[in-house]
């Protein structure tokens, strides 16, 4: 007779929230939220709530799975591996090691993507290691280290509750991260203002002291024409400008284009609003941005996220609590997958491979030869398959086939592999291309940790043994001592500390330290108490850069072939690409099946009815939705979610990038609709 | 402490009890544990649960009484837990004959904030007994409101609602296999915030039912006062039907008159 409670990391979302998960002889029972959980104080999501419903689903994989003309057989792990191992040293020997990419977890812990990166850049000497990051925050990560020097969230979610404005800005906040809307709604109803700008009347923007609707892809326009109006009318702070900052002229210059009579005509926004936005901004004491995949997943979300900061700087709203710039990271762990160097361009601690004192420190730890040529990223993998440069391809915890943008392209090159290995806890469409598939175990079968948002390292813990028998800790260091670069460990503590002992940014924490509340990075020594908010007194570059950034259009817009704006998100009872939530009865109830959210004026001109099936179609791809007929979008836009495999919304978006990251642009393309026959 | 673990250690050492239901201080957190005979020693670090990191003990035993239906088990009550496992033995969930209360008597500050009017167990092992709070101001204070400006208030209070169900989930009340919140002819899906019954639904279930510990409003994200609604209904249940939810001498609960099955169609008056 035993019952535990096993006190653990949430596995979705960027929020970091703690549950305990109940575990009757063996076998989890229900969650639990966790009062003393630093980031969520005894809340959940009904994802939290609802998260035992997948771990011990029937559909889980369990056995090693080899793809032989074009059957899956049963494996042990032993065949399993020397296949696996024996295809990558033939591409390697064939080809060239460049021949075989990687693409890793945001959801994985800290301690399995660290030794896969480790895998990836000392077995095969190159960096075409990369991770869904690239979908989602890679702008964030670029833009705020050009401006501030670190492309991380600056303040923890706690201190939102006493911020005296909010802008959220491409944030569907109750949906994708519901429990930092907890601190949204507590900051409201401290008495702060919140503001919010999403071209859909979400639930979070119904909330707000103000909405404003602006239209889609124009976030430069609105942000620029905000600092317009708090330049002219002299509500910005003189002194943070002058001694924190540099480069201030050039941004003065560009904001001077961007009167809000412009700014108004580009974004569909009223002057009146955007004035107010501008005054309750500025004028605040501490004003807070939040900030999500509506700022970043468009060709221009390095030049959206750059822009948020030049805002906040101009208004000195960063480097004290309760303000800053705050990216809300939608996986459990993509924070910690950057932090880890699962980044084409980066070792651990964002310590960059084209530093050759970098690539002489991590050659000595490792020792193995390492490359300092940035890698391919994620989007240019495929580029590379379709151009036969890369013929294998090593994919951890991911699921490509239904996360990239143009998902019928995706799926074709990866048909085109001459060697596809995945390890995944549940068939997916990319485990189903691919020659060897590894059982992987969830993060409630394992000990490790995850970095929140809030660059909180917390610990998961193993509340069950690993489902299919094997860590994955214990399977990469096999495949890695099968492919020629030994590797051992023997507790995920263990990879933890020598990746601490690498990463300054976690140089002070250690599992016993994680303990009681994880420790915000950076830890750089033994006894730092952890960074609550980041730049307090100096950015992490010196001085705060200022970037004058030009509106530019999306990439595609709509014409009379393709007469809609699409844009796509999530939705409250699901999670990317619906692998896990899809499994769990109680979020499977609230949304069976995909949908499209039309405006009524839009619905009534194509006489369209709710429930109606109708066709969406854009360039690359057609879908079947239904049609659930709202007042969320404005006519002439509409919404696809993005979890539904079997009519991905993927198959319509637009692959087109951001030039910096090569972020794709998801949130915004051209489609049509029309009556299914 | 002293005498809790005491009892505990008896009542296990001599096998009146297969396990206790308590709380440990585990990975530095104070944690809901069971503790078993076979590990004894594990009784030196029984704890009460703070007031901030109080769980819904009552609903972990349900599972665990129904795997091991032959079992007696002890469990950490407070006032509410104890109330709780009054309704639970009416309602079937558990028997009153394998279930032993260590109980707890809450301090003034947790009773002032809970508007408890019984803010300890009929067996006290820890705490001395406090003053109870026989009104709830709360309720008052709605109570002041015109209709129509409390009606806009809960209207207002409800469109904050993210459908966590956490409300239930926590609920130690909440056994049910089927939950009218997800009943599909009283509640459309897929949708934030739900419809605007949704916690009316709740509220009604929980007449005669909510032995107000206070667990639903403490992890609502949306700041809902859910507590002042289910007060309220209790007060309503007291007044309709002179029924003291939780109360072991109060009869059986008013809902029985029901039936064992309800249906949605209109009842001819
Ligand atoms: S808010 Fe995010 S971290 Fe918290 S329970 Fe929901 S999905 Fe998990
Ligand atoms: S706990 Fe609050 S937010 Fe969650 S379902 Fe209940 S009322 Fe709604």
């Amino acid at each position: 007779m035993e019952l535990r409670a096993v006190l653990t990391t949430c596995p979705y979302c960027g929020v970091g929230c703690n549950f305990i998960f109940e575990v009757l002889d063996g076998k989890i029972i229900n969650t639990m939220a966790a009062k003393t959980g630093p980031s969520n104080a005894g809340s959940l999501c009904i994802k939290g709530w609802s998260v035992h419903e997948f771990i011990q689903h029937k559909d889980r994989l369990t056995k090693p799975l080899i793809r032989r003309d074009g059957v899956f057989k049963e494996a042990t792990w032993d065949e399993a591996y020397d296949y696996a191992a024996s295809e990558l040293l033939r591409l390697k020997d064939t080809y060239g090691p460049e021949s075989v990419a990687f693409v890793g977890s945001a959801r994985c812990p800290n301690e399995e993507t660290y030794i896969f990166q480790k895998f990836a850049r000392a077995a095969f000497g190159h960096n075409h290691v990369d991770h869904c990051a690239r979908l989602c925050h890679a702008p964030t990560v670029a833009g705020l280290a050009v401006s501030f020097g670190s492309g991380a969230m600056t303040n923890s979610f706690a201190e939102l509750e006493h911020a005296n404005c909010i802008l959220v800005i491409g944030s569907n906040t109750t949906v994708s991260h519901p429990i930092a809307a907890k601190r949204l709604m507590k900051a409201q109803a401290n008495g702060a203002k919140l503001m919010v700008a999403d071209p859909r009347k979400t639930q979070i923007a119904q909330l707000a002291d103000l909405h404003v609707q602006q239209n889609l892809g124009t976030d430069v326009a609105l942000i620029n024409g905000l600092m317009h109006v708090i330049y002219k009318n002299g509500w910005h702070n003189r002194a943070f400008i002058e001694e924190r900052t540099e480069n201030f002229p050039a941004l003065a210059e560009m904001i001077e284009q961007f009167p809000p009579e412009r700014v108004s005509q580009i974004t569909g926004v009223s002057v009146p609003d955007i004035e107010k936005m501008a005054a309750w901004y500025a004028k605040s004491q501490d004003s807070a941005i939040v900030y999500v995949l509506g700022i970043t997943q468009h060709t221009t979300g390095v030049d959206n996220v750059k822009s948020l900061a030049n805002l906040a700087m101009l208004c000195g709203h960063i480097g004290r609590p309760s303000t800053g710039v705050n990216p809300i990271r939608g996986q459990n762990n993509v924070q910690g997958a950057c932090d880890m160097g699962c980044l084409p361009n980066a070792f651990p601690g964002y310590q960059y491979v084209n530093v050759p004192e970098n690539v002489a420190k991590f050659e000595k730890a490792w020792n193995a030869k390492l490359s300092g040529t940035p890698g391919l990223t994620m989007v240019e993998q495929v580029e590379a398959v379709h151009e036969g440069k890369v013929k294998g391809l090593v994919v951890f915890g991911a699921n490509p086939v239904v996360s990239y943008p143009n998902a019928n392209r995706v799926q074709k090159g990866l048909e085109a592999l001459e060697f596809l290995l995945v390890l995944d806890i549940f068939p997916t469409p990319t485990t189903a291309l691919a020659h060897v598939v590894l059982p992987g175990a969830s993060f409630a079968e394992t000990c490790g940790t995850f970095a929140s948002s809030e660059r909180r390292v917390q610990l998961v813990r193993e509340a069950i043994p690993p489902i299919p028998g094997k860590y994955n800790w214990e399977i990469i260091p096999e495949l890695s001592t099968r492919v020629g670069y030994p590797m051992k460990y023997a507790s995920a503590a263990e990879i933890f500390d020598e990746m601490a002992s690498l990463t300054p940014a976690y140089g002070g924490m250690s599992f016993p330290r994680l303990e009681a509340e994880g420790l915000c990075w950076p830890c750089p020594t033994p006894n730092h108490p952890g960074t609550k908010y980041l730049h307090k007194d100096k950015f992490t570059r010196g001085l705060g850069l200022f970037q004058a950034i030009d509106f530019r259009p999306p990439a595609e817009a709509p014409d009379d072939d393709y007469p809609f704006w699409l844009t796509t998100g999530q939705i409250f009872s699901h999670y990317l690409t619906g692998t896990m939530t899809r499994r769990c009865p109680t979020l499977h109830h609230e949304n069976p099946e995909v949908f499209v959210e039309i405006n009524p004026q839009d619905a009534a001109r194509l006489e369209i009815e709710a429930g109606e099936k109708i066709r969406a179609s854009s360039r690359r791809g057609t879908i079947e939705v239904k049609a659930r007929i709202t007042e969320t979008v404005k006519p002439g836009v509409v919404f696809i979610p993005m979890h539904f495999l079997e009519n991905a919304a993927n198959r319509l978006t637009n692959a087109a990038l951001d030039p910096i990251t090569k972020t794709p642009e998801y949130k915004v393309c051209a489609i049509n609709l029309a009556k299914a026959a | 402490m002293d005498k809790l673990r005491a009892k505990v250690r008896t009542l296990l050492s001599e096998g009146q009890v297969a396990g206790y239901l308590g709380y440990l201080i585990k990975d530095s957190h104070p944690l809901p544990h069971l503790f078993t005979p076979e590990n004894l020693e594990e009784v030196d670090q029984a704890v009460v649960a703070p007031d901030n990191a109080r769980y819904p003990l009552d609903k972990l035993l349900i599972p665990l009484a129904e795997r091991y239906p032959e079992a007696a088990f002890a469990i950490q009550v407070r006032g509410c837990d104890e109330r709780g496992l009054n309704e639970l033995y009416k309602w079937g969930q558990l028997d009153p004959e394998k279930v032993v209360p260590v109980g707890v008597a809450c301090t003034q500050e947790q009773a002032d904030y809970c508007e408890c009017p019984g803010p300890w167990a009929s067996v006290v092992d820890y705490g001395e007994k406090c003053q109870p709070v026989a009104k709830s101001l709360r309720v008052e204070q709605v109570a002041t409101l015109a209709e129509e400006d409390a009606f806009q208030e809960w209207l207002g209070a409800f469109k904050r609602c993210i459908k966590c169900y956490g409300c239930r989930d926590v609920c130690p009340m909440c056994f049910c296999k089927d939950c009218s919140l997800e009943h599909e002819d009283l509640m459309s899906t897929g949708q934030l915030p739900p419809d605007s019954i949704f916690q009316l639904v709740r509220a009604i279930h929980m007449a005669g039912r909510c032995i107000d510990c206070g667990l639903c409003e403490e992890t609502c994200p949306a700041g809902i006062p859910l507590r002042v609604l289910y007060k309220k209904a209790n007060a309503l249940v007291k007044d309709l039907f002179d029924y003291e939810t939780g109360s072991p001498t109060a009869g059986p609960s008013p809902w029985k008159m029901l039936g064992e099955e309800a249906t949605l169609e209109t009842k001819p008056m």
